[in-house]
């Protein structure tokens, strides 16, 4: 668990990240995540966007979410993550999957029937 | 694109009814696989040889920080002809205890595969033949027959979502709420489990040890020694005086 991670940064200098401290921080942010998501469906489906209008509020659910992480971790995000955009792109799909079932179901109760 | 006026009481009585049923079955299975499923026993020989495994793959990683006189012998442990450990322990095939591995079996159909079939069948019967609702983009007609399953209608739009599958769409779609309910390792979800079994390196548990011994010796036979601090000093003392000399 306390296995060590290096990477070396751009000056050259290596830094030394706590494997199982970095994968704890990963499965939170993966929690928000997944949260966000839904949310968002939930949002979009009660109001009624249709079409590329929601897919594009995932995409901004997504970017806001990595914008709130970063304002979160400050300007010492290096401390925790090893990678930003790592932080945007992880678990997009999986995300889009649980956004469209709770758009469509939202949006079946709201405005379906 | 003609808009369907769909009863109110699907939505009460079908359409809601199977989020809430694909929610729930999910949660149960995870507590009753918690509650029927056994700890996996290890033999004491297992583990030895699992962490033989890995010291053998450590020492072909990191060796070379070791001097020459360590690494041959530890070299020498694993591989000697005659004594070394991966040439001594003759170990049979792991024998599977027959009888257990016909409850995990039987155990892991229970689990995965029994309330798939009997919740999909009921679902496909109680709630049969009913559009339930319209997913919000348009989509092709190839997506007609995966959407509207148990709805033949060719003049449907291929937007409208069948209740069967619908089903489908949330035991797919429900994957990671379980995650969020349940936490990391939750047994809702069934290709979770293969994941785990990728992950646990130390515990796993090599099925065939002679095989898997050949295979290390064999990497461990072709591993040279190569000293990567061979020149340590010169160079410690060349960063150390080179502060000194620019200063």
């Amino acid at each position: 668990m306390n296995r060590v991670k290096t990477t070396q940064s751009k000056t050259g200098e290596i830094i030394a990240y706590s494997e199982g401290a970095i994968r704890n921080n990963i499965s939170a942010v993966e929690y928000c995540r997944t949260s966000m998501a839904a949310i968002s469906g939930c949002a979009a489906g009660i109001l009624g966007l249709s079409g590329t209008l929601g897919f594009l509020f995932y995409f901004l659910s997504v970017f806001v979410l990595w914008i709130l992480v970063l304002v979160k971790s400050g300007t010492q995000w290096r401390k925790f993550f090893i990678n930003r955009r790592n932080l945007l792109t992880n678990q997009f799909m999986g995300g889009l999957c649980t956004y469209v079932l709770f758009w469509t179901f939202l949006y079946g109760m709201a405005h379906v029937y | 694109m003609t808009e369907l006026l769909i009863d109110p009481d699907i939505r009460v009585w079908v359409f809601l009814p199977i989020v809430l049923i694909t929610f729930l079955v999910g949660i149960v299975r995870h507590y009753v696989s918690i509650l029927i499923s056994t700890q996996k026993k290890a033999e004491i020989t297992q583990i030895q040889d699992s962490q033989a495994m890995i010291r053998a793959r450590l020492l072909r990683e990191n060796g070379k920080y070791l001097s020459a006189q360590s690494f041959s012998m530890r070299k020498n442990y694993f591989n000697n002809e005659e004594t070394g450990y991966f040439k001594t322990q003759k170990r049979a095939p792991v024998a599977q205890n027959s009888s257990a591995m016909l409850t995990d079996m039987v155990k892991g159909n229970f689990i995965n595969v029994l309330p798939m079939v009997v919740i999909g069948g009921w679902i496909n019967w109680m709630f049969s033949g009913f559009v339930t609702t319209k997913v919000p983009f348009p989509l092709t007609l190839r997506f007609k027959p995966m959407l509207q399953r148990g709805v033949e209608l060719a003049s449907l739009d291929a937007a409208w979502v069948s209740s069967a599958s619908w089903y489908f769409l949330n035991v797919f779609g429900l994957r990671s709420i379980y995650t969020l309910v349940l936490g990391e390792n939750n047994h809702a979800d069934q290709t979770q489990a293969q994941a785990d079994a990728m992950t646990g390196a130390a515990m796993t548990m090599p099925q065939d040890p002679k095989a898997a011994f050949k295979a290390e010796w064999e990497a461990l036979e072709i591993t040279e020694y190569h000293n990567a601090l061979k020149n340590i000093d010169a160079d410690m003392l060349a960063i150390a005086s080179a502060p000194a000399a620019s200063s």
